[in-house]
């Protein structure tokens, strides 16, 4: 039975542990992710998100438990890891003065891998862009540039912290629509949000954490029948649009700047 | 990844950053354009000429009373001649002088101040040995000693000058106070360059999580340092030598030393003191840490490596001591090959000191490097 769920799933966290002056931030939290899916990490701040997502990228060191990425122990084969996986941190920051057709040279070359800039920038509608520096980029820009980047090694698992934390609602809808292409490749999606709309339109199941602990994991939909089974109801009624699709509706879903 | 893969990473990474120095206006400034400033206002200083005072040897090889009183009048004026009283015979002040530590030698020749046959006073004649650098200095000496001759001869006797001064040029080149001078700008400029740059820079790079992002892709730390140490090393051989090309078309520098040879050595001193600067910006996790330990690290090697002060003015037991300071040796060995044309090989106990250093600090750097 386990042998043959291993070929479904391309990670699989088993009983993660990580302290901090003895403050347990992630106790013992266990999960699969298939591939091919997109999962999601919600929780509150300090619920312990990013650093379950900073040891699977092996940024941070493991206390206790195990990841394994393909079959590849995280903690056993960090660089090996590193080339698998591309990364979105929270914040996306790159060197100055340096054009972004120069940038994806220094990340395709830093995976080993000599690419065409120009292919990759066209993909995320950046084409125009290839001779500008980073800091003459809109936010919405930088979030497409960065998630690029961490896609030039064609890598199995995609992480983003918060991608879409600070974004124009246009920027969202994109960043979503992007993020779905990339699950379309083939590569599989982990994020983590604080949106819960986001979480609903994009993530096909979700793993809820609280203080370090995973507190529920399913689809959103079994979620929300789930929570509707205990005979949870709304104080009001559900209206038909909420102020986000009046909002597009009269400024467009065109993306910005 | 082979070896060849990782070694692209380094080749495009260096290849980039290269290209995005000439886009930095500041980098270039402090770069190319600070040192330069440097290199006109100390050699303008130099080459004003206001120094009034001569130091000078006298070697008295004579046995007379009157040589001997000669000598200590000379010893106690103190004025504009500053007497180095450890120099006894004319080799040792040969060599001081080659290496312009001293400006002239009055010799007094063993029948100085002795009393002719025949006649009622004591008589001879001082020798002023000096350099072809030197010849100022021995011109206003051999005036000054005239001047001394004249008073006595007038008092000893009318119609004849028993004491004349004569001088005498060695016919050898020596060091200019601007040869120390400019090793210790071209000290300055490696320093400024090796530390200051990547311990401002790091911090920075941290602070905005580009290292972060960095250490989530297969790079190594020694991919990451080698491709700064090729750029650091292209772009400050590029810095001196501009500098090279200003003090010999200005300031009249002679470079007798073989240029590949010299810039080899070059290479290898802005290598090794890159690697304090990667040691600490690497560590440092702001700028704010990272600045006092700096100052610790830098200052002395700032004033006591012969970076603004020639290290011969210094006492000895501190020469002994800043000898060991890494900046010291590359000073050192800059001047050696480049003005006074020694070889690799002669200046063995100068790249002993900086292989140490080397290993040294490259086991810290890589020790205490931190992606965040």
């Amino acid at each position: 039975m386990a042998y043959m769920a291993n070929s479904d799933y391309i990670l699989e966290v088993k009983n993660l542990q990580k302290s901090y002056d003895g403050k347990k931030a992630v106790d013992g939290i266990s999960f699969s992710v298939k591939k091919g899916e997109i999962f999601g990490i919600l929780g509150p701040n300090g619920a312990g998100k990013t650093t379950t997502l900073e040891m699977i990228e092996t940024l941070r060191t493991i206390d206790g438990g195990s990841a394994t990425i393909d079959g590849v122990d995280v903690a056993q084969h960090p660089y090996d890891i590193r080339g698998m996986i591309g990364v979105q941190p929270q914040t996306p920051g790159f060197q100055d003065k340096t054009k972004l057709s120069e940038l994806i040279s220094m990340f395709s070359a830093a995976y080993g891998e000599k690419v065409d800039p120009k292919k990759f920038l066209d993909e995320v509608n950046l084409g125009d862009k290839a001779d500008s520096y980073v800091e003459n980029l809109s936010g919405g820009q930088k979030q497409r540039f960065s998630i690029i980047t961490a896609l030039v090694h064609n890598p199995k698992v995609f992480f983003l912290d918060e991608p879409t934390t600070g974004l124009d609602p246009q920027a969202r809808r994109n960043l979503w629509e992007l993020i779905e292409e990339v699950r379309d490749r083939g590569i599989s999606v982990i994020l983590t949000t604080h949106y819960m709309d986001e979480a609903e339109v994009l993530c096909d199941r979700i793993a809820i954490m609280d203080a370090g602990k995973i507190i529920a994991l399913d689809t959103p939909k079994k979620l929300i029948k789930d929570l509707l089974a205990r005979g949870f109801t709304k104080d009001q009624h559900v209206e038909q649009a909420n102020l986000e699709d009046v909002f597009i509706d009269m400024t467009g879903k065109g993306l910005r700047a | 990844m082979t070896l060849k893969q990782k070694l692209l990473t380094v080749w495009v990474f260096f290849g980039i950053n290269f290209k995005r120095l000439f886009r930095d206006k500041t980098a270039l400034f402090f770069t190319f354009l600070f040192p330069l400033i440097f290199l006109f206002v100390f050699g303008g200083l130099n080459g004003g000429g206001s120094d009034i005072s001569f130091k000078v040897a006298i070697i008295n090889d004579s046995q007379s009373k009157f040589a001997n009183q000669f000598t200590s009048e000379i010893q106690k004026e103190g004025k504009i001649l500053k007497v180095d009283d450890s120099i006894t015979n004319i080799e040792k002040a040969n060599q001081k002088m080659a290496r312009g530590e001293l400006d002239a030698t009055i010799e007094l020749p063993a029948n100085f101040g002795d009393i002719q046959q025949g006649k009622g006073y004591p008589s001879g004649q001082a020798i002023v040995h000096y350099t072809q650098n030197s010849q100022q200095a021995a011109q206003a000496l051999t005036s000054i000693l005239e001047a001394q001759f004249k008073g006595i001869n007038s008092k000893l006797v009318k119609s004849e000058t028993p004491f004349t001064v004569k001088a005498e040029q060695n016919n050898e080149r020596s060091l200019s106070s601007f040869d120390y001078t400019f090793a210790g700008l071209l000290g300055f400029a490696i320093l400024g360059s090796g530390i200051f740059g990547p311990m401002n820079i790091f911090p920075e790079l941290k602070k905005m999580g580009i290292l972060r992002r960095l250490h989530t892709t297969p790079l190594r730390v020694w991919q990451y340092f080698l491709s700064i140490m090729l750029g650091n090393a292209v772009i400050g051989l590029l810095s001196l030598g501009i500098m090279f090309a200003v003090a010999v078309s200005v300031f009249h520098l002679k470079v007798v030393g073989n240029p590949f040879a010299l810039a080899a050595f070059l290479v290898f001193g802005i290598i090794m003191i890159l690697g304090i600067g990667l040691a600490l910006g690497g560590w440092a996790k702001n700028e704010r840490q990272v600045a006092p330990l700096a100052n610790i690290i830098v200052f002395p090697m700032m004033f006591l490596s012969g970076t603004f002060f020639p290290r011969f003015l210094m006492p000895e037991w501190l020469q002994n001591i800043t000898g060991f300071m890494p900046l010291t040796p590359v000073i050192d060995g800059a001047r050696l090959i480049a003005t006074e044309g020694k070889t690799l090989v002669d200046i063995a106990p100068q790249l002993g000191v900086m292989a140490v250093w080397l290993v040294l600090i490259y086991i810290i750097a890589f020790r205490v490097f931190r992606w965040e």
